[in-house]
């Protein structure tokens, strides 16, 4: 598959996604020393009725992001458990939009996540996240 | 392949009346709404079905649905909660998940009110299969002064339900 020339050098697709994230897809990644840098390109199948992305798919995008970072620098699965949202500006459909996530905090079984979701121009979404850790012996069971 | 069939009284939300292009509401599956008497737990009820489409990969219902699904429960059902019309953007939001849902599960979201100030609305939004909660979310939204826009396009389908179809 072609990639879109407003994506930045460094990321690639993440082609292992199934479900929402492949229907909402696709979606990159950026590996930069200890960040993992999301991003995607928001197109009309991301928009509200304003023409600005929608609220839950930044949701969504941030969640992942933040996710991933637990994965990259505890190496352990999460779960979300709670998740805190701040819309700060909107983002805008053709953009291409960033998100990335810093554990802040964690013991052996929750971990805490500040996260950032961003475009060109500003800051689009606050987030602070609690992630319930996976055993390290656990399995991700895969369906379809 | 898995059907819909949504229980008596809830009619698909068509978000993109007339519009060129499908929007998120509608792109990440079909939405349904029943509007129950005023003042009762079901004044504004948003339900859909699980398919695999809103799915992790470990097969439950994706949390940037469970999000998406509970956005929308708080500024279209909250607004029309307190009668607004109006496109209410949201300002924050937290969630808390608390259980998963599964392919082929019947998902309804209903808000309450907490409180309408002369900008903003306080919300609690539940997300329930059958009697059990699996999202609790708060949401706070802007309301704009002036007329602002009407919600979207967004109007419930008549179409396909005749005369099943509760009024406003």
């Amino acid at each position: 598959m072609a990639i879109p020339s407003k994506v930045p050098l460094g990321f690639r697709e993440l082609t292992e996604a199934s479900g929402f994230a492949a229907a909402n897809g696709p979606w990159f990644e950026k590996i930069d020393g200890d960040r993992v840098i999301r991003g995607f390109l928001p197109g009309p199948q991301h928009a509200n009725a304003l023409g600005i992305v929608h609220g839950g798919m930044l949701a969504a995008f941030i969640d992942s992001a933040m996710g991933t970072a637990v994965l990259h620098t505890l190496n352990r699965r999460a779960v979300t458990v709670r998740m805190s949202l701040d819309y700060l500006g909107p983002g805008r459909v053709g953009d291409w939009l960033q998100a990335e996530g810093e554990v802040v905090g964690h013991d052996e079984h929750m971990a805490q996540v500040r996260g950032r979701l961003y475009g060109p121009r500003h800051e689009v979404l606050a987030g602070l996240g609690v992630f319930s850790l996976l055993s390290r012996h656990r399995k991700l069971t895969r369906r379809g | 392949m898995l059907q819909d069939d949504p229980p008596d009284g809830f009619l698909r939300i068509d978000f993109d009346r007339d519009r060129p292009e499908t929007t998120f509401n509608s792109h990440i599956g079909t939405l349904y709404a029943k509007r129950g008497a005023k003042g009762t737990r079901d004044e504004f009820v948003l339900g859909f079905r699980v398919h695999q489409h809103m799915c992790n990969p470990a097969g439950g219902l994706h949390g940037g649905m469970m999000m998406t699904v509970a956005d929308l429960v708080g500024t279209m059902g909250g607004g029309t909660l307190v009668g607004l019309r109006k496109f209410l953007p949201t300002v924050s939001m937290t969630f808390d998940f608390v259980a998963p849902a599964r392919v082929g599960d019947w998902v309804e979201g209903r808000a309450e009110v907490v409180r309408q100030t002369r900008s903003l609305l306080f919300t609690n939004i539940y997300l329930t299969v059958g009697d059990e909660k699996f999202l609790r979310a708060s949401q706070i939204a802007k309301i704009p002064s002036g007329e602002g826009l009407s919600f979207g396009k967004a109007r419930l389908d008549r179409s396909a339900a005749g005369a099943a179809a509760p009024s406003r």
